[in-house]
This record gives C-alpha cells, structure tokens and sequence, in this order.
C-alpha cells in the first residue's frame, strides 16, 4: 500500500512549490514570506516520512516493484512512465528529501533578513520534486526530461539574487553549460532508441546483455549518453559551471553540491550496463573521472574562496564515480555518491556557518576560530574525515570498495589516481581547516559566534548521520565483509590520508612555515587558483566560435537575404518610376506607340503567310 | 488593266505618309490634314477590292460614301477642338500640348 504510493514522493514538494506563491511579495504584502518555508519544510517532511515509510515496507523483499503510468500513445509509438520502487531508489529518496529537510530547515535560519523566501523555498522544492522524480523513474527518456528540469532549477536557483551582475553570469553559464551536456545526452537518448526499441532502465540492461552493436556506433553513443552526465556533474571540461553557481544563495549550495551533482552520477550508474559494450567508452569515462578528480583537487587546495574549495572537491568526488563507473564497478560509484552526499552536506553546512558569522569568504583572512566555533569546527573535521578514507568513517568504505575493485582488475594506474586524489583532498581539507580554524585570529574573525539553532541543529543532525553513516550501512549489509577486504588497500588508503592530513596540519595548521603558498612557482599557483584559466579557454574556442558564427549569420540575414528581398522591391519601384516617362503626354507619341504595336501584331500574326506573299509579289511580272 | 495589288500598295503608301505626317507634324491642322490621308488611303483601298473583288453589288463603295461623310464631320469637330485649345494656349504647336504627363 505504502509502495504503490510512492509516486507522491515527488508530488508533496510539487505542491509545496505551487503552495509559495501566495507569500511571494507581490501577492501578501503585509505579512511577511516565512509562512512559505514553513509550508515547504512540511511537506519534504511528508514526503520525507513516505520515503522512509515504503523503505521498511520494501526492506528485506527481493523483488522490485515497477508501476507503469501512461505518459501518451501516439501512432505506434507508446511512451509510459515505469517506476520502479526498491530499496535503492527509495533509498535515494530518503537521502534526497532528508537532505532538503535539513538544508529548508538551515535556510530559515540562514535566509533570516532575505526577503525572497517564497521564491528560494519554491525553487528548493521543485529541486526536490525533479531529483525525487529522477530516481524514481526507471526510463532514460524522462530521465532526459527531469534531468532538463533539473537544469531550468540549477538556473533559477543560482540566479536567486539576481540584482548582482556574478550571480546573472554565472547563473548563465550554469544553464548553458548544463544545457550543452544534456542536448548531447538528448542525441544518445534518440539514437539508442532504433537499436534497443526501448527506453526502459531494465530492458536496455538486458539488451546490452546480448547486443550486437557495431563498435564505432557504439561508441559514439557512449561518448554522447556519458555527455549528459558529463556536465551535471561538473567534470572536466564542463566543469566551471559549478564554481560559478557557487554565487547561488548557500542552502540550496547544499542541496546542489550534495545531490544535484550526484543525479548525473545517477543516470551513469544506471546506464553502466549500456556502456559496458564499448571498451572505448569505458575508457573515456574513467580518463574524465581521472583528469577531474586530479584537476580538481589540486584547484580545491589553490583556492581561497572557501564555497569554491568545497565546489572543486564535488567535482573530485564525481570524477571518482566516473572512474568507478569506467572501471565497471557501478556499485563502488553507489556507495561512493551516498557517502559523499553526507560529508559534503556536512563541510558545506559548516561553510554557511562560518560565512554567516565572518561575512567572508576567503580563507586567507579568517584564522583562530577554534576557540570559538567549537560546534561547527567539529562539524568541518566530521565532514573532512568522512569524505576522505579514514576509518571507520564512510568515505573510508566506498573508497576502499572502489580501490579493491580497481586493484582487482589489475588497473594499477587507476589505483594511484585514487590514493592521489585522496590525499590531496586530505591536504586542501586540512589546509581549508588550519585556514579557518587555526593561527592568530584576524580582522574579519575578531568577533565570530555560533549561528542560531536552526542552522546548528541541521548541520548537527547531518553530523551525526555521517559518524552513524557505517553502523547504518552494516545494519543494512552494504558494508563489505572484513574477511573478504584487500588489506593492503585499506592500510594504502588511511596512509594516503594520514600522510595528507598531518602534511596540511604541519603548514597550516601548525603554521610551521611562514607562507606556506611561497612552497610552490607562482606561474603554477595562478594555474590551479585560477582554475587552468578555463573562462579564458571557453572564451577563446567554443564562445569565441559561435559568437563569430552567429555574427556572421546575422551580418548574412541582414545584407544578403534582406538585400536580396529588398532589392526585388527597388527594382520594381525603379522600373515603375522609369517606365511612366513613356507617359510622355503628347498625343503623336501615343499614335506612334499605337501604330508601332499594331504593325508588329500583324507581323507575328502573318509571319507564317509572309514568305508566300513576297514570292507572289515577286514572281509576278 | 492595272491589277489590284497597285491600287493596295498606292493605298499603303499614302497611309505610311499619313501616320509620318500624324506623328511628326508640329501643326494641329497637320494632323488633322494626315488625318484625312489617312482616310483617302482607306477610301482608295475600299473603292479597289470593291472593284476588283465585287464589282456586281459594290458594297465597298458604299462603305466609302460613309468613311467620307463621317470623316467631314470628325475634320468640323477636330477643328472645333483645335479651335477651343487655341483659345485657351494661343497656340496650335502640338509641341506645347504636353501637359497630361505622368
């Protein structure tokens, strides 16, 4: 009964998206938009309390449950909806509304002298109701269209405050980007249509089982479906977005770097069987993945902005997924999404705090706040331990999963590029930390209290979720068994995170050197503070192309297709204004037109008869 | 015997003489003299075919005996007219009778 409902999931933040409007500030005028976030928060709780309902009710039954809703039948072309109600997919919906309880929650507390609640608060819900939708669905064409939902949110969203001319561009560059990724995904979604005859997550699996593709076509279609993902989870080169969105307001930063990125990793794991079929493509994705969480994680440690450092280690842990999607091991990239999802809350709840209290943002002019931000510096260390591999925490576990898999596969390379990656991002993080928390206290940190519960309280509950995060996992038997463990990974992993972590405490947070930054050639340092000058490079290929292209086209509409319009116009104006002078108004002009016209009808009316009258005329004597 | 096609070309003739002098001359009463050229050689050609072709019922000259007594009359309204406009203009150049232009 609980199961068969759970297409309301999505339908509860819906109509509490359409339940804001009345508080937007055109309509009540006089009592102020909090009822808004109220309403909302009350129904993520539903939908909330429903996830976590139908997860019991499902938990400990092997078969999955799919419904099947009409969408429209035309000619003989069906297209329904399949949902399909599991233990994952309601699980994933339990972490989405969980996580949107919290961030609606922490926004009331954060969104205190913002006048835009009705608008923030309906925007947050779509979000949800789209995500929610998203994982639910079992089709990869509505996955198409959720995911474009998605993106119409990701804009709206980051352009919240819309008066600031970063956040229009950035906004802009997040909806294009997107966009541009979803447009090709939309290419492999219609070309794999004729090849499969079917859009359905569970046939397209059992299709790929005994396909027989050519391997060039098989690839290109790979190339184009990892695309979509390609952008929503910011990886490299279509990654910029997300450091631009971080101008959005900061809950919804929650929800975005914790979720939103995570559904293009969704759509990768659920297409994993689809890709298997092209080696290729496989290969291209886990050379993504790598080149991202590489690229990525050394942009984290250079910048100074700390929503950014937090947006780069996104990127990184969603270069992790494609790796372990490339490396066939779709439930490492699982695991790894749901483990992240929780740390990363985590550090960014932190970030909100601290950003609130500092007004800053850069973390260069922040320092000594340990003493007096002891709730959020424990949530910041929390969120630190548990995105990289240190026991027991969760990152530890998907992370070890994932290296064990690699290793197993004999994919040496791969192995390295995780342990790297991880301890560099146990160097930024401790990095990030010292920075804020540790050395003499500065201007902007001189007076920093704690914020109000109402972000405290949410950013605790995630805290404490993510240090329960391994008891909940083996109580649900996701943890890999002891016996089963590569050993030598594990031990790999807590030295590559030990070893990144005290190098980042002994600069930063010991200060035991005087400018740390001095350590490293400048010309590199702009290279990764400045993220590879990736804005230059976009500005100088693809923007630069088809703004050339379109001003050419444009130059061509208005000179060559008008012109040519335009000118049949002139022409029959001029002819008309030359030929009235044969209206010449004498009276001996017209006779002879008249009898120029006659004479020459009567010669084209006689042409044929006029040989026959010379010679008669002539062969008389 | 003068045959038929003499009689024409004569007639032909005087037509061609007549749209010269209609559409060449300066003077009105020119025109209107071309005018009854232009008659004549329509006369003379009436009078040949009703000779050559019909001589029996000789409808072709009393087509003539019409053409004549219509052309005396179109010549007194043609000469009223010049008449009014020199009236008017003091001049009977058709040179200077080019006012109903474009």
């Amino acid at each position: 009964m609980i199961t068969e409902t759970s297409w309301l999931i999505p339908v509860y933040p819906l109509i509490g998206t359409l339940l804001t409007i009345p508080w937007s500030p055109a309509f009540i005028r006089r009592t102020g938009p909090r009822p808004a976030g109220y309403v909302n928060i009350l129904m993520t709780f539903l939908s909330f309390t429903h996830s976590v309902w139908a997860f019991f009710a499902l938990w400990g039954k092997s078969n999955d449950q799919f419904f099947f809703v009409p969408w429209l039948n035309v000619a003989d072309f069906n297209l329904i909806i399949p949902l399909e109600v599991s233990a994952i997919t309601i699980g994933a919906c339990i972490l989405i509304t969980g996580l949107n309880l919290l961030a609606q929650i922490y926004a009331v507390g954060y969104l205190e002298m913002d006048w835009g609640w009705g608008r923030f608060f309906a925007f947050m819900a779509f979000f949800e109701a789209g995500m929610c939708a998203l994982v639910l669905c079992n089709s990869l064409f509505f996955a198409y269209v959720l995911l474009e939902v998605l993106t119409l949110g990701t804009y709206l969203l980051v352009g919240f405050w819309y008066n600031q001319s970063l956040v229009v561009t950035g906004a802009r560059d997040a909806f294009l980007t997107k966009r541009v990724g979803d447009l090709i995904l939309l290419m492999g979604v219609l070309a794999i249509y004729p090849l499969a005859h079917t859009w359905d997550f569970r046939e397209l699996a059992v299709w790929a089982q005994t396909a027989e593709v050519d391997p060039k076509v098989m690839a290109l279609l790979g190339i184009a479906l990892i695309a979509g993902p390609m952008s929503k989870c910011a990886q490299f080169p279509l990654h910029l977005w997300l450091d631009e969105a971080m101008e959005g307001p900061l809950p919804s930063t929650i929800l975005r770097n914790a979720v939103v990125v995570a559904t293009g990793a969704w759509i990768l794991f659920k297409l994993s069987p689809v890709l298997v079929l092209s080696p290729l493509v496989l290969a291209v994705t886990a050379a993504i993945g790598s080149i991202t969480a590489v690229g990525g994680a050394l942009i984290a440690v250079a910048q100074i902005d700390l929503k950014r450092v937090l947006s780069y280690l996104s990127s990184t842990y969603m270069g992790l997924v494609f790796i372990a999607v490339g490396a066939q091991q779709p439930e490492a990239a699982l695991l790894l999404v749901l483990t992240y999802a929780l740390a990363m809350a985590v550090l960014v709840m932190g970030a909100g705090s601290i950003i609130l209290g500092v007004i800053t943002q850069d973390v260069t002019q922040m320092g000594g706040l340990w003493g007096r931000r002891p709730v959020t510096g424990f949530a910041f260390l929390v969120g630190a331990f548990g995105l990289v591999a240190l026991p027991p925490l969760g990152g530890f576990w998907s992370m070890l999963k994932l290296v064990t898999g690699l290793w197993e596969s004999q994919q040496l390379l791969l192995v390295a590029i995780a342990l790297t990656v991880n301890w560099i991002v146990a160097f930024g993080l401790a990095r990030t930390f010292g920075l804020i928390f540790a050395g003499p206290v500065n201007q902007m940190t001189i007076r920093s209290p704690e914020p109000i519960w109402l972000m405290v309280v949410p950013m605790m509950i995630t805290v404490g979720f993510t240090l329960h995060f391994p008891l909940i996992l083996s109580t649900l038997g996701l943890l890999p068994d002891w016996a089963m463990l590569n050993k030598d990974m594990g031990v790999a992993l807590i030295w590559s995170s030990l070893l990144g972590f005290a190098v980042g405490a002994v600069l930063f947070v010991g200060r035991r050197v005087e400018s740390p930054e001095k350590l490293v050639p400048a010309p590199l340092q702009n290279l990764l503070a400045f993220d590879f000058y990736t804005p230059r490079l976009y500005r100088s290929s693809v923007v630069l192309g088809v703004d050339l292209l379109s001003r050419l086209t444009d130059w061509l509409d208005r000179y060559l297709v008008d012109g040519f319009v335009n000118f049949v116009g002139l022409a029959s104006v001029f002819s008309g204004e030359a030929l009235k002078y044969n209206n010449s108004g004498r009276l001996q002009f017209y006779a002879l037109t008249i009898t120029f016209c006659v004479a020459v009808i009567s010669i084209i009316m006689s042409w044929q008869y006029l040989p026959g009258i010379f010679t008669a005329v002539f062969a008389t004597p | 015997m003068i045959p038929l096609e003499f009689y024409l070309l004569l007639a032909a003739a005087l037509f061609c003489i007549g749209i010269y002098g209609l559409v060449t001359s300066r003077n009105v009463i020119r025109v209107l003299m071309s005018i009854e050229l232009l008659l004549n050689a329509v006369n003379i050609n009436l009078m040949a075919f009703s000779n050559y072709l019909d001589p029996a019922t000789a409808t072709g000259q009393v087509f003539t005996v019409f053409v004549i007594s219509i052309a005396a009359a179109e010549a007194a309204v043609g000469l009223a007219i010049v008449l009014a406009i020199y009236r008017n203009r003091d001049t009977v150049d058709m040179e200077e009778f080019n006012l109903l232009k474009w």
